[in-house]
């Protein structure tokens, strides 16, 4: 033991010395430390919990502010839209009514120069009568009787002669719906025999239409379906030329 | 990748450099001498400083010496962290900052080992191994068992050449009797087997108190097993005997403790002044660094041990 | 002459004391292979297994300090 170095006494100095260094470490530094850590230790939870919790409210504001924002976005694009059907149906309906009251305004006007037209040829058609009634005087030289001429230049124009179509004499027609053609405008009467006349031949609810040409210059062009009976004066005297030559 | 394989040529290189130079014409000057290796620390002082009744006389040992420059170092360190502690701040920095992380690794470590026992075991863990860290690194400062006393010997040692005064250096040649050898001021804590006898005594100890302290006087049948002696009479010998050995490991654990610390710093410290007298250039800062790694991990295992051994002293024996 | 043959026995003895440190050198060997082998499998434990290898070598190689510290004995206090 001795040549060890090991003796009671110089051991039991280290062993005081130990216990010297430990209270004197466990007073000022220990206990202090130890304290301060676990104090740094609550405020850092503290601080941490602390965060968490602003976090959590961060998200909810956040959350609540993406939900008015979209709320608000939902609503303004639904006025936009809206106020763009709105505004195209105004403009549907506007542009409708102007349509419609342009085309009956135009109607209108077709109708008044159709009648103006009208007008002026049956006009047109005493004068005619009369100044072709003057002119064949002149070149017959005698005077027929002025109600008979009316009658034949009224035959001419018409191609209704004695209540009766002329051109239909001899011809049978088939068909629902007939196209008549006047060189000048027929009268009511007129009118009304060709009708009957076509009606009693056609078929039950046919339809008459009157229609006006000066090209074909007297007579009546009838046409019922595909089928057309020419008994005009441009029709005959094409015929008349034909066989001429 | 580039950058690492780039030559840089340092600063630090050459104050290696330089240095080695010194040694070695510090060495030619001055030839290193083996100092005297002995187990047990020298007395300084020829007699007795007080002499106990029953313990004989008390001599100041080179040892003593050093730990009481080692206290003085834990004392001021304890002052200062006392003194700074009282200003609360919730980021640890500077020289408290770091032994406050110190602490607290070294309580998480407790805690995780000892759980509630913790605060108990707490600062007698931490204070062995503080200290145990202080002894072994203090060791490594220069002057440690190399200045000292000039003694006329009767056996082998040394010249000692004049240095002017009471100065005197230590070296060459050898003589065969009547020489001088240094007899240092300051000898490693650690190298002293009444040291780290104390520790180991402490440690133990204070382990057997921990252990009637969480479980009563029960915690003695773990030593001396006769609860199931009669009750299973083959089992129960066996019992008593395995109890037998735990008493005998408690005084094994003694002994290791004591040399396993005793016998990494003392063999640290023969190998310095060997290794100092056969290759003095450059080999002993290496044997330095090394010092200081087993310094370390010896400190933190012996502070480990007694953590776990007191932790399994709370814990009680397992009962089959 | 008797002196001598003492002197001899203790130069002998802690030369043998020393081949006790073979089984320490074993220990350490082996603890730091398991370690290498563990921190080569799971490179995430490598702080973990690093503290608790040295540990361990820290406990093997007390046996062999052991053996050291009986050598020295024979060599210087004997």
């Amino acid at each position: 033991m001795d040549k060890l170095g090991i003796n009671v006494g110089n051991l039991l100095v280290q062993i005081f010395n130990f216990l010297i260094v430990l209270v004197v470490l466990r007073a000022w530094v220990y206990k202090p430390l130890l304290g301060m850590l676990e104090k740094r230790q609550k405020t850092v939870e503290k601080g941490l919990d602390d965060a968490r919790v602003a976090a959590e409210a961060r998200a909810n504001a956040e959350k609540d502010a993406a939900e008015i924002m979209s709320e608000a976005q939902a609503k303004v694009a639904q006025t936009i839209r809206e106020a763009t059907e709105k505004a195209e149906a105004v403009t549907r309906e506007l542009r409708a009514t102007a349509d419609a009251e342009l085309s009956k305004e135009r109607e209108a006007a077709m109708a008044e120069i159709e009648m103006e037209r009208e007008r002026t040829l049956a006009e047109l058609r005493g004068q005619v009568a009369a100044l072709s009634i003057a002119a064949a005087q002149r070149l017959i030289g005698e005077n027929l009787d002025e109600k008979r001429q009316h009658a034949l230049l009224d035959e001419f124009f018409s191609g209704v002669k004695d209540g009766k179509i002329v051109v239909l004499e001899g011809s049978a027609v088939n068909g629902d719906k007939a196209e008549v053609t006047s060189a000048l405008p027929l009268t009511q009467d007129e009118q009304a025999t060709v009708r009957n006349q076509l009606l009693s031949s056609l078929e039950e609810n046919a339809e008459v239409v009157f229609k006006v040409n000066p090209s074909i210059l007297g007579g009546l062009v009838v046409r019922v379906g595909d089928q057309i009976v020419d008994g005009s004066v441009a029709g005959q005297l094409q015929n008349l030329r034909q066989s001429l030559r | 990748m580039e950058k690492s394989r780039k030559w840089r040529w340092g600063v630090n290189r050459w104050w290696v450099l330089a240095f080695i130079i010194l040694t070695v014409i510090a060495t030619n000057r001055f030839a290193p001498v083996q100092q005297v290796i002995a187990v047990a620390p020298e007395n300084l002082t020829k007699s007795p400083i007080i002499t106990l009744p029953l313990v004989g006389g008390l001599y100041l040992t080179n040892t003593e010496v050093a730990m009481i420059l080692m206290d003085l170092i834990i004392l001021v360190i304890a002052l200062v962290v006392k003194s700074r502690v009282k200003e609360y701040t919730l980021i640890a920095k500077g020289f408290t900052g770091a032994l406050e992380m110190l602490i607290e690794v070294l309580y998480n470590l407790a805690q995780s080992t000892a759980g509630k026992w913790a605060k108990k075991i707490f600062p007698l863990f931490a204070t062995i191994l503080i200290v145990v860290l202080f002894a072994n690194l203090l060791k490594l400062i220069p002057g440690f068992e190399s200045i000292g006393f000039v003694e006329e010997v009767e056996h082998a040692g040394y010249t000692a050449v004049s240095l002017g005064g009471n100065w005197f250096n230590v070296t060459t040649p050898e003589v065969a009797e009547g020489g001088a050898v240094v007899v240092p001021f300051l000898r490693g804590l650690s190298t002293d087997l009444n040291f780290t006898l104390a520790l180991a005594l402490i440690s133990v100890i204070m382990t057997q108190v921990i252990g009637v302290q969480a479980q009563g006087f029960g915690y003695f049948s773990k030593f001396f097993n006769v609860r199931t002696l009669f009750s299973r009479p083959i089992f129960g010998v066996m019992d008593l005997f395995t109890s037998l050995l735990e008493a005998i490991s408690e005084f094994a654990k003694i002994i290791s403790f004591t040399f396993r610390l005793f016998g990494n710093m003392f063999a640290g410290m023969v190998l310095m002044a060997i290794i100092s007298v056969m290759v003095p250039v450059f080999a002993p800062s290496a044997i330095m660094l090394f010092e200081l790694f087993i310094g370390l991990i010896q400190a933190f295992v012996f502070g480990m041990l007694t953590l776990v051994f007191m932790a399994m002293a709370t814990q009680g024996h397992a009962e089959a | 002459m008797t002196g001598d043959i003492v002197q001899a026995a203790k130069f002998i003895g802690a030369g043998l004391a020393m081949i006790g440190a073979m089984g320490g050198g074993i220990g350490v060997g082996m603890s730091v292979q398991g370690a290498m082998e563990g921190m080569a499998r799971n490179p995430d434990t490598y702080g973990n297994l690093l503290t608790n290898m040295i540990l361990g070598i820290a406990f093997s190689e007390a046996i062999a300090i052991y053996c050291l510290v009986v050598s020295f004995l024979l060599l210087l206090v004997v």
